[in-house]
């Protein structure tokens, strides 16, 4: 992460792929979302989706996923701003088409808006247009306006 | 009354309640793992150093939690068709281990498909644990219509 003085509005950024296995698909859906189509292929093959299909949750949850993983790189340095942070919601969540069944999805990340925040002066807030895209054709497959909390650069560095 | 089952069961109005999910520090770690491994939903010390003020579950798990419980009393037994989007998701309050979730459920608006033979639900959900309104949902599922 970055202090939110250093964000920068309009640059979109690649966070990763991930591919909706079968097993994966399956896993996230008994768990939390377990509708037929999206817990077996031959119930997902029966259903109007015609395939077993990821749960959106699942679609939205493997973005928050690459966001952290792509915070991670590099070494920490004295000074160097947290690479967590927390979010006060999100908005506009689109699920634009099923994700099936060893489909590879790319995501990527653009920031829209740096808010200042009266009531917490240390606190930025950054408005960022979320989208997954099927590797194959390119198509968006889902987006959403994420909301995060980001520090601002502590006084005298 | 009787569960609803299609579109046509659906009014502006309308309100639900139920569920009962006990929040363990295992499962949020779990998703978090998974998901979310941000320091404050893996790590109580990290959690109380982080503006959360101690472990707690990552939102998009709070929100898949709210679907367990929706899928387990509603759309389990509904013609539900999948879902368009959610219009806005607030995150009010952390969910904690040792928290015991339950949803508010109101019909917004009902919106048959202009081709299809499906209708969109706009609906809120409002997440509570014991004591206050942690997280809401405007989101817009699809169900089947009933035969003519």
């Amino acid at each position: 992460m970055m202090w939110f003085e250093d964000v920068q509005t309009g640059v979109k950024t690649d966070i990763g792929t991930y591919t909706f296995t079968a097993e994966k698909i399956i896993d996230f859906a008994q768990k939390y979302d377990p509708q037929s189509f999206h817990l077996s292929v031959e119930a997902g093959e029966a259903s109007v989706f015609g395939a077993l299909i990821a749960s959106g949750w699942h679609t939205v949850s493997v973005w928050m996923k690459l966001m952290v993983a792509s915070r991670q790189t590099g070494d920490d340095r004295p000074g160097d701003p947290p690479r967590s942070g927390a979010s006060p919601g999100f908005e506009a969540l689109r699920w634009v088409k099923p994700v099936r069944a060893g489909m590879t999805l790319r995501y990527s990340t653009q920031v829209l808006e740096k808010v200042d925040l009266k009531s917490r002066p240390h606190l930025g807030l950054v408005k960022s247009l979320n989208e997954a895209r099927d590797e194959a054709t390119g198509a968006l497959m889902m987006s959403f306006i994420g909301k995060g909390f980001m520090p601002k650069r502590p006084k005298g560095e | 009354m009787n569960a609803p089952t299609h579109f046509e069961d659906f009014h502006v109005g309308q309100k639900f309640a139920f569920g009962h999910y006990p929040v363990t520090k295992e499962e949020i770690i779990a998703f978090a793992s998974e998901f979310d491994p941000q320091p404050h939903h893996l790590d109580e010390e990290a959690g109380k150093r982080s503006i959360l003020g101690g472990l707690a579950a990552s939102g998009w798990h709070v929100c898949s939690m709210a679907m367990r419980m929706v899928v387990d009393d509603q759309f389990g037994k509904a013609e539900a068709r999948g879902g368009a989007g959610v219009e806005d998701c607030r995150w009010l309050k952390p969910v904690r281990p040792g928290d015991v979730l339950r949803m508010e459920i109101e019909i917004l608006e009902v919106t048959a498909h202009p081709r299809r033979n499906v209708g969109f639900v706009k609906t809120r959900w409002d997440v509570f644990n014991q004591k206050e309104l942690v997280c809401s949902i405007i989101t817009t599922p699809l169900f089947e219509r009933r035969a003519a």
